[in-house]
């Protein structure tokens, strides 16, 4: 474009003219004061026909000015020449070209007679006739506009200084409050009056109204029109009397002047003062742009136009060179309107490289130097550009770090843009300061004045300063001032990202804190205005759901480990892996649940570990530390040291690879004893403490067997360790031994299938009366218990007489026989293991001397069969021993007692004949609950064991195993051998040979 | 800094150890209680030097221990905000490093480390100035500032700066 180069040589050559060219700008007449306006007007003394053109012009252009605008930013090119212009536009423009053209020379003349130079002139009239030629001239005055809006300013300013003596000196900033009182208007003072016009058509009757007091002269008695860009439909008239209004507004059919409207005096000022929005535009504020390119970019202000409603930003650029360049060399440019290119600076010598023309010029008003590429602005690498006040947004406008770290990068000299972050504070929220918040202020005369908060009102913050000889307190708008940390202060993020952390300020960067976690112990970057001070220790988040930090979490994969902090949506788990820390990010629902169990490991010397105690590591990568034992889990220890910075101080160590230091909190002994000198004395920890420790069989520790499980029960649940038989619900009939006891529940682990089980207490019975004979138990093979038979006396039953039913039977029934023996004096001393195993009929087959005894016991059972029995498990000592008698029936086998749900037996009752029942259910005491009838339909009875006897299946019948590792197992039996029966067991299709006294005919369902 | 103050405690006791040693059961009992606690007012005491008297011992019912009101001289320290402390380094990390100076854990922060000291990653991690003059590592021996502290219930944590004059390595072991 060789044409506008030498276009623009002119312009630097002749500012003045290109400035006149200006002026027929839009705005820049309208915002300036009515009276400077008329002024004007009057002072050009022009011919009355053409300034009215060039005000209709003027509306015209601005809203072309206003779409253009909007069309450049979305363009991209900001004002990038015309070669991007779609050719709607230049027709649109070519019938309005005429207006400006005459507008132009109208100015010209102007300008000739004033100042009598007439290049231009020359220059336009050439061009006028010739319709491209016209574009051209048109085009120019508007494109210098962007780049050398500096010239505009200048001119701006001499017309400011030319016109500073006139009448409005008076509206001097720099008044003071009385003055300003002065000038309110009163009685005497022309009124206001209210007018209603065309819509959108209010500035047009102002000037209508102007028009003609020139026509007219003082003919017209009203003082002044003024219409306000918010108020539609109206326009205000001041003048003396209602008549001056009306005559005024006579002919003009834009004013509907039947009705007059006064203002009130008090809400004259109101009308006139101008609203506050457009001041909060300050140079170095932080803006967003709101379409375009740059839509959403930060941008920060340079320069603010209030006159023309025009800012000038610094943003980077989102430049595509390439794209740039072959529009420049006039190639077609494809657009693609997804195509955002990526924000970067401006390379200089690379736009060179792609021969894109570079200006370096100086910008007359600053005295910088610009480069210019392409009609766009650039100076170390941003772009500067002029926008319109409407396409910025203003309003909230919270610049992450990230951006302002950009927006810095290329300055290298930070502080001044790190200072420039005040001007974060200048949309911040409301209500932020607090009385005795320690503030700073950080503009105006006042600066860097250290104080603090007395009282806040609407905007304004009464401080006390720091300095002495102030007064007492001073008032200061909120936006000068800013919160003022010190290193050292503990402080409370408050809003923000790290919102709730707490830590200690340990830098502060004028309005960055670095501050210290206190959990984390990294370090945070916040602003000084997301902070107070707080004394409170927190990390922030601490919990989500029910997981809390800190917390052992069993994962979703069966993995398990130790919540270490606690992000906004996700947790972070050192996981429970002993050799390398492993952490691992999981959302809430990935965690299965909390693990909260207590239970205690043994150490690498057999020495008992539970949570709380101290412990060192002496093996693995985390050799050497140190400190309390927060979890244990499967064998692995987490321990918390506080030395320790990654994971939040905790460690994932195996067990045996740790060594307790001191001795063990876990017995309770420290706290709250007095002499725990004599504590730590007495707890060697390799002598066993707890009860619960060894409820477990495979305790190695446990070498006393039985005797150590006895003598540990002393404070404990007796049930735990004996052996008992679920009666109820899905585990019915299996038998186990009882591992812990919680409330009314009962874990039991099951001796036919390796698993621990919960059960309700009232569904146990811990007699094992209707077990299978004991030496059939797979128990015995285990071998991990000794055998209990052994260890009985025969004499044992009547060292302790109060075990005997008969003495006492009520007391017996009414006790369970462990809480016997917690309260027999006697138990500790014999093996009370055997005494409560006399309760077994196997065992007192063989102990006949016991015999004597029960038969008075008999005396009770008989009355109430069943009936009060059930709900003392284990204590009916009578009841248990007669199933012996009738295992005696089948021949002294001393095969015990058998009876189990669904076999059909014969029961005799006293007189009347055998009947053929199916039992229901085995009650704990050995009786049966039977329905009477081979097809189960009958009466439901309670029968003793003694009164009735197994049916004795035949061949081809179905049968049930009631002993022996296949007890509970159905079948058929397909032979009968002898006293032997060939069963083939449903489940296994095995065949077995099995003793037929072991098998009863299945009841069919 | 240090202070020698009489701080008063109630010592609950146990029957048991009523006779002739009962004075001594108490003040060994006290020792053990007391030597070693951090309270935010005194900060860590640090030794019991004398008692002062030992009240009158009330029993408590149903319990049957014994408290016995005990006035006692102790040596106590606590850090305070601007305070020069010596310390040893205890560990050091690319965001400063953690000192001891008795009980009082301080933490320097890489912003309060002179700016020609940078971090030495590796297995001795370190800040060294860049002519390598002034090392600090795990076992120097440090002059540090406090600048702040908080106090928890059973420790009292500060951060230090060495970021001023005549602050920084006094001693380093490491180097001799």
């Amino acid at each position: 474009m060789p044409r506008r180069g030498g276009d623009e040589d002119d312009d630097d050559l002749e500012p003045e003219e290109e400035g006149y060219f200006e002026e027929d700008e839009p705005g820049q007449l309208y915002d300036e004061d009515e009276e400077e306006e008329e002024e004007e007007v009057d002072r050009r003394g022009s011919s009355r026909k053409r300034p009215r053109s060039a005000f209709i012009d003027d509306v015209a252009e601005e809203d072309d000015e206003e779409y253009e605008d909007s069309d450049e930013d979305y363009g991209g090119g900001g004002g990038g020449g015309g070669g991007g212009r779609d050719k709607r536009k230049k027709t649109r423009k070519s019938g309005q070209e005429f207006f400006e053209l005459e507008a132009q020379v109208d100015s010209d003349e102007e300008e000739e007679e004033e100042e009598g130079e007439d290049d231009f002139i020359d220059n336009g009239g050439a061009d006028l006739p010739d319709d491209d030629g016209g574009r051209r001239i048109h085009r120019r005055p508007l494109l210098p506009r962007e780049d050398e809006q500096e010239d505009v300013e200048a001119l701006e300013r001499r017309i400011q200084a030319r016109y500073a003596r006139s009448s409005h000196a008076e509206y001097d900033e720099e008044t003071t409050d009385v003055d300003q009182q002065a000038l309110l208007p009163s009685v005497r003072d022309p009124k206001l009056w209210m007018v209603k016009c065309a819509i959108g058509r209010e500035r047009e009757a102002v000037v209508c109204l102007m028009q003609k007091s020139i026509d007219k002269g003082s003919e017209l008695q009203i003082r002044s029109a003024v219409a306000l860009d918010h108020l539609k439909n109206y326009i205000y008239i001041e003048a003396d009397k209602e008549a001056h209004v009306k005559e005024a507004c006579k002919g003009l059919r834009n004013i509907f002047s039947q009705k007059v409207m006064l203002v009130p005096i008090r809400e004259m000022t109101d009308v006139l003062s101008v609203e506050s929005k457009s001041i909060d535009l300050s140079r170095d504020t932080w803006v967003r742009m709101k379409i375009g390119t740059y839509k959403g970019d930060l941008a920060k202000v340079v320069d603010v136009d209030n006159v023309r409603q025009r800012v000038t930003v610094k943003l980077i650029p989102r430049i595509d060179l390439q794209a740039l360049a072959s529009k420049l060399e006039g190639r077609e440019v494809v657009k693609k309107k997804a195509f955002v290119p990526p924000p970067r600076f401006m390379n200089i010598d690379e736009a060179r490289e792609l021969h894109i023309r570079v200006e370096r010029r100086r910008d007359p008003m600053t005295g910088d130097y610009f480069e210019n590429i392409g009609g766009m602005m650039f100076k170390d690498g941003f772009l500067y550009k002029t926008v319109s006040m409407k396409s910025i947004s203003s309003q909230n406008i919270k610049p992450t770090f990230d951006e302002l770290e950009k927006f810095r990068k290329p300055g290298e000299n930070g502080e001044s843009d790190m200072a420039s972050l005040s001007t974060l504070f200048a949309n911040r929220k409301k209500g932020h300061f607090v009385k005795g918040d320690a503030v700073i202020v950080i503009k105006g005369d006042l600066k860097n004045l250290k104080g603090w908060v007395e009282k806040v009102e609407e905007e304004n913050v009464h401080i006390r300063p720091e300095m002495k000889g102030l007064p007492k307190t001073l008032a200061v708008n909120e936006k000068e001032l800013c919160k003022y940390f010190e290193p050292g202060n503990h402080v409370k993020v408050v809003s923000g990202t790290q919102e709730g952390a707490t830590g200690m300020v340990v830098k502060v960067e004028q309005h960055v804190l670095i501050i210290l976690s206190d959990t984390t112990k990294e370090h945070i970057r916040v602003f000084a205005d997301d902070v107070v001070e707080s004394s409170e220790v927190t990390s922030g988040v601490t919990r989500i759901g029910d997981y809390e930090l800190h917390d052992l979490v069993l994962l979703d994969n069966m993995s398990f480990g130790v919540i270490i902090r606690v992000e906004s949506e996700a947790f972070q788990v050192l996981k429970g892996v002993p050799d390398r820390p492993e952490v691992a990010l999981v959302k809430l629902r990935e965690i299965k649940c909390k693990i909260d169990k207590k239970n205690s490991v043994q150490d690498r010397y057999k020495n008992t570990v539970a949570a709380k105690d101290v412990v060192r590591i002496i093996e693995g990568p985390c050799k050497g530390k140190q400190g309390p034992v927060e979890h244990i889990h499967r064998g692995i220890l987490f321990i918390y040291d506080r030395h320790h910075l990654e994971h939040a101080g905790f460690i994932c160590a195996k067990a045996h690879c740790c060594v307790i230091v001191g001795g063990s909190r876990g017995n309770g002994d420290r706290n709250g004893d007095s002499y725990s000198r004599f504590a730590n004395l007495r707890t060697p920890p390799r002598i066993p403490q707890s009860p619960k420790r060894f409820s477990r069989g495979g305790h190695p520790m446990d070498s006393g067997g039985r005797h150590s499980h006895r003598g540990g029960r002393g404070g404990h649940d007796g049930l735990v360790g004996t052996t008992v038989k679920v009666r109820q619900g899905p585990f019915k009939g299996y038998r186990g031994r009882v591992v812990e006891v919680k409330g009314s529940l009962v874990r039991v682990e099951l001796e036919s299938q390796m698993k621990v089980v919960t059960v309700d207490r009232n569904f146990i019975s811990d007699n094992v009366v209707v077990s299978t004979p004991y030496r059939d138990a797979p128990r015995y093979g285990s071998g991990s218990e000794t055998p209990m038979h052994p260890s009985r006396t025969p004499l044992h039953p009547y060292m302790t007489p109060m075990r005997d039913p008969g003495a006492t039977p009520i007391h017996d029934g009414m006790r369970t026989p462990m809480r016997d023996r917690a309260w027999n004096p006697y138990t500790p001393m014999s093996p009370p293991r055997d005494n409560w195993e006399d309760g077994n009929p196997g065992s007192w087959g063989t102990s006949p001397q016991y015999q004597p005894g029960s038969p008075p016991s008999r005396a009770y059972e008989a009355p109430t069969p069943g009936s009060g029995w059930a709900s003392t498990p284990g204590g009916n000592y009578s009841e248990a021993g007669t199933p012996r008698d009738s295992s005696s029936a089948y021949g002294g086998d001393n095969e015990g007692p058998y009876f189990m749900p669904d076999i059909l037996v014969n029961v005799r009752r006293s007189g009347e004949d055998s009947v053929v029942g199916n039992v229901r259910e085995v009650l704990p005491d050995g009786s049966c609950r039977i329905v009477l009838g081979s097809s189960g339909n009958g009466e439901t009875i309670t029968v003793l064991p003694n009164e009735m006897d197994v049916v004795v299946p035949r061949k081809n019948d179905k049968i049930k195993i009631m002993a022996g590792v296949l007890r509970g197992a159905t079948g058929k039996l397909i032979g009968v051998d002898g006293s032997d029966g060939i069963v083939k067991v449903d489940d296994t299709l095995d065949v077995k040979i099995l003793d037929l006294v072991l098998l009863a005919k299945l009841a069919q369902p | 800094m240090f202070f020698h103050i009489v701080l008063e405690r109630n010592m609950q006791l146990h029957p048991r150890h009523f006779g002739r040693n009962l004075r001594d059961n108490i003040v060994a009992k006290l020792m053990k209680d007391v030597e070693g606690t951090c309270s935010g007012r005194h900060g860590f005491v640090v030794a019991i030097t004398g008692i002062e008297n030992i009240g009158k011992g009330l029993i408590r019912d149903g319990t049957g221990f014994v408290s016995f009101p005990v006035k006692y001289q102790c040596v106590v320290f606590r850090p305070f905000k601007g305070e020069i402390l010596e310390a040893v380094v205890t560990m050091v990390n690319k965001m400063g490093f953690f000192a001891e100076a008795g009980p009082v854990q301080i933490f320097v922060s890489n912003h309060l480390i002179p700016d020609d000291m940078e971090f030495q990653s590796g297995d001795m991690p370190n800040y060294t100035t860049s002519d390598g003059s002034v090392k600090i590592q795990k076992d120097s021996e440090v002059r540090l500032k406090i600048i702040g502290t908080r106090v928890d219930a059973t420790e009292i944590f500060c951060i230090g700066t060495i970021k001023d004059d005549f602050l920084g390595v006094i001693n380093d072991p490491a180097a001799a």
